[in-house]
């Protein structure tokens, strides 16, 4: 037997004379290290940052430890709740219609026929995802523009007068909440069309004898295996939302006062502008966490796993 | 005897033409010269996209033909320019030139980022014959360039606040002049100029929330008005008097701005008058060019340029513009051949050839010149603005940019009417207080300097 045990390795090892212990770690090595590299060691640069006085623009004071003082100042700082209230708002005034808009378009491409259209559609749906942040942010500022901007013409067209959008806080917030949603509804579409062409065909099929009711359909039949997507989406929106900087940046810069001052671009002036990297670093690590949180929130009440 | 005639009136006219061969063949052998052990070194400079460096990037290659050095510059917006260069000098990167907003200065100089001239001047050999740090206007080279009595920057690109005005619209209301004060253009000039329901307004302050909050529009009418940010002790002047009333008269004119100031940049307000929406604005001359040109500008022979109105206080014009200096951080070669071209940019042999590519010179010769003052209409005024001004018309000191935040936040605030401009200030001054606290103005461990 013993024999023949050999003889079968043997006869393995020689159909795939380069398979080793070792290939497994080779072939995920890459992806490892790119991780450490991008991913792992800034996050832990940032931590050890986020426990040190750390002034770049005050190189004489030195850079010493000072314990939690960073995370006390974040935790006490008014403008940093204010700013992530803010970025709640944010996230849930678009969240709803990106859903929304996203089944809907999902639903519409689901449907049979009109190949060649459906193709194109799915193809211009990359388009806004495709589109940089900094890019939207000045197509933002064209749109919005109160003089010539296309918002205001639609508007004016449909006998409602225009408003000034980024002069005034509701109206900077309404307009970068617009380009958000247009922006990110596509990709919650593309998700949920993932989700959709899952359903295997004898099931809908089936479910279609059973019943012409589409919302029945949709929520019994369709509805589970959009959750594994659902969560997917929520988690990267949150994330998302959380560090959302340049297209906001370019319409508004964060104001007008401060009515799309979201968090990102409190920590980015934190950052960037005084220099702070030692408290910055304290809230991106907040964040982080609150990222994990909700990721962990998501995955416990909407997740299910498709049986 | 006529042969001698000759030969004297000979000899004579060479001695002439010797005497009056211009400086700059004589400055440029200088720079031949002196550029000849850096040949083929490499410096690196940070550009905005903004004319004046347009213009030096044209004449670079009469620099680089005469001294063989490589001049390698990289243009970044400004609201990216700092962030860019104070990473750089954090890591020791590769810059051998900081670019000095005039704010910037206290800053790189205090943390040894930029390198003081007199080490350079010491040494003749890479320094112009004819550098004449008197020839420029001497309010540039203290504002731009100087810090605690020592001089780091030469005045590169240089700004002065103006009032740009459409004299056709003025002389329509029945104005045949430019307002002389503030209170003139509020209460004379802005009534008459401004009709909403065909979407024509008397004036228009940049006032975006970040540096053109902060300095264009909150700092422009503090000094006017007698206000300061700060008094002796560094402490919040916002609630004087002088400072109120300042801040008051904003508000109080933006009954006559277009809806949605607080969302206009340089670029919403040059280009409101450009197009007649609005006629007067206070800019910086660089923006001189945009305004005179028929792609960018209706206004044609209605463009017209005054200095910025007084206020009680006296004229007291918006203050801004660049120096270059050697950066610290570049080794002792390229910090040689940075100097020659520091020196060459902002010398007065291509003042000239500069103003006429797009540039703003700091030299005072340039405008004494009858065609220049004749070509360009900014150049009276912004030459007499350059009079008298307050070099710390925003403080230079390290702390700037986090105050600058703050005031931005709160100063639009103001301006929505989401606070009055009494608990704006006080909301300022606490946090402003706070932060120069952290700085160790309060404790006496720094040098009051701004």
């Amino acid at each position: 037997m013993q024999k023949g045990g050999e003889l079968v390795e043997r006869t393995e090892t020689r159909l795939n004379p380069g398979y080793g212990r070792w290939t497994p770690f080779w072939f995920l090595a890459p992806a490892v290290f790119a991780l450490l590299v991008i991913g792992i060691y800034p996050t832990i640069s940032a931590l050890v940052t986020s426990f040190r006085r750390y002034n770049i623009t005050r190189p004489r004071d030195g850079f010493p430890f000072i314990g939690f003082e960073n995370y006390i100042n974040v935790l006490s700082d008014q403008t940093f709740w204010q700013s992530l209230g803010l970025t709640a708002r944010f996230y849930v005034t678009v969240l709803p219609f990106q859903l929304f808009f996203g089944i809907c378009i999902a639903l519409l491409l689901h449907r049979p026929g009109l190949g060649m259209l459906r193709a194109l559609a799915r193809i211009s749906l990359v388009v806004p995802l495709a589109t940089t942040y900094a890019v939207v942010g000045l197509i933002g500022r064209l749109i919005f523009n109160r003089d010539f901007g296309v918002a205001n013409q639609f508007l004016n067209a449909i006998g409602i007068g225009g408003m000034d959008w980024l002069g005034s806080p509701t109206g900077a917030f309404i307009a970068i909440a617009v380009m958000d949603i247009w922006q990110w509804t596509p990709f919650c579409a593309l998700i949920f069309l993932a989700g959709l062409s899952m359903v295997p065909v004898e099931i809908e099929e089936a479910a279609r004898l059973e019943t012409s009711s589409k919302t029945a359909l949709l929520r019994y039949v369709q509805l589970p295996y959009l959750l594994p997507g659902l969560t997917a989406m929520l988690i990267l929106r949150s994330a998302d939302i959380l560090k959302l900087f340049d297209m906001v940046f370019v319409m508004t810069r964060g104001g007008p006062g401060a009515a799309t001052d979201l968090v990102s671009i409190y920590i980015q002036r934190v950052g960037f502008r005084v220099f702070d990297m030692g408290m910055a670093s304290a809230q991106a690590i907040l964040l982080l966490i609150m990222t994990i949180v909700l990721s962990r929130l998501y995955i416990r009440l909407i997740y299910k796993e498709i049986e | 005897m006529r042969k001698l005639l000759y030969a004297s009136l000979s000899a004579l006219a060479l001695m002439a033409s010797a005497a009056s061969l211009p400086s700059t063949a004589l400055a440029q052998d200088w720079l031949e010269t002196a550029g000849k052990p850096f040949e083929g070194k490499e410096i690196n400079v940070i550009f905005l996209d903004r004319p004046g460096y347009r213009a030096i990037i044209k004449l670079l290659p009469e620099f680089e033909k005469k001294t063989g050095i490589k001049v390698n510059y990289e243009i970044v917006p400004y609201e990216n320019s700092r962030e860019k260069q104070v990473l750089n000098f954090t890591s020791n990167g590769d810059l051998t030139i900081a670019l000095v907003d005039l704010v910037w200065i206290g800053e790189f100089a205090e943390n040894n980022w930029i390198t003081s001239i007199e080490e350079f001047t010491s040494d003749p050999s890479i320094t112009d014959p004819n550098l004449k740090l008197d020839g420029f206007f001497p309010l540039l080279l203290e504002a731009f360039g100087s810090w605690g009595g020592k001089t780091y920057g030469l005045p590169f690109d240089n700004y002065s606040g103006l009032l740009f005005y459409n004299s056709c619209q003025l002389k329509e209301a029945g104005f045949d002049k430019p307002p002389a004060t503030w209170d003139e253009l509020l209460t004379d000039y802005a009534p008459k100029l401004t009709d909403a329901s065909k979407n024509r307004y008397a004036f228009a302050l940049q006032s975006r929330r970040g540096e053109t909050q902060s300095a264009d529009s909150f700092m422009r009418v503090l000094w006017p008005f007698g206000g300061s940010l700060l008094n002796k002790e560094f402490k919040s002047n916002l609630l004087s008097e002088g400072s109120q009333k300042g801040l008051q008269f904003r508000q109080d004119l933006m009954k006559f701005m277009p809806p949605g100031i607080v969302s206009f940049d340089h670029a919403e307000a040059v280009n409101a008058l450009a197009q007649g929406q609005v006629s007067m604005i206070t800019e910086w001359s660089a923006f001189y060019g945009t305004l005179t040109d028929p792609a960018t500008s209706k206004l044609g022979d209605c463009l017209a340029v005054a200095p910025e109105p007084a206020g009680p206080a006296g004229r007291l014009p918006a203050l801004g513009g660049f120096s270059l200096a050697v950066a610290e951080q570049a080794p002792d070669d390229l910090k040689k051949a940075s100097w020659l071209f520091i020196q060459w940019a902002t010398s007065e042999e291509i003042a000239r050839p500069y103003v006429e590519a797009g540039g703003v010179s700091g030299r005072t010769s340039i405008y004494e010149q009858p065609e220049i003052k004749a070509k360009y209409k900014f150049v009276e005024p912004m030459v007499a603005s350059w009079q008298k001004g307050v070099p710390e018309f925003r403080p230079r000191f390290p702390a700037w940019p986090a105050i600058s935040e703050v005031v931005a936040e709160w100063g639009s605030k103001m301006m929505l009417g989401e606070v009055s401009t009494e608990a704006g200030a006080k909301e300022i001054g606490t946090r402003m207080e706070d932060i120069l606290g952290k700085e160790g103005y309060y404790d006496g461990k720094r040098e009051l300097l701004q």
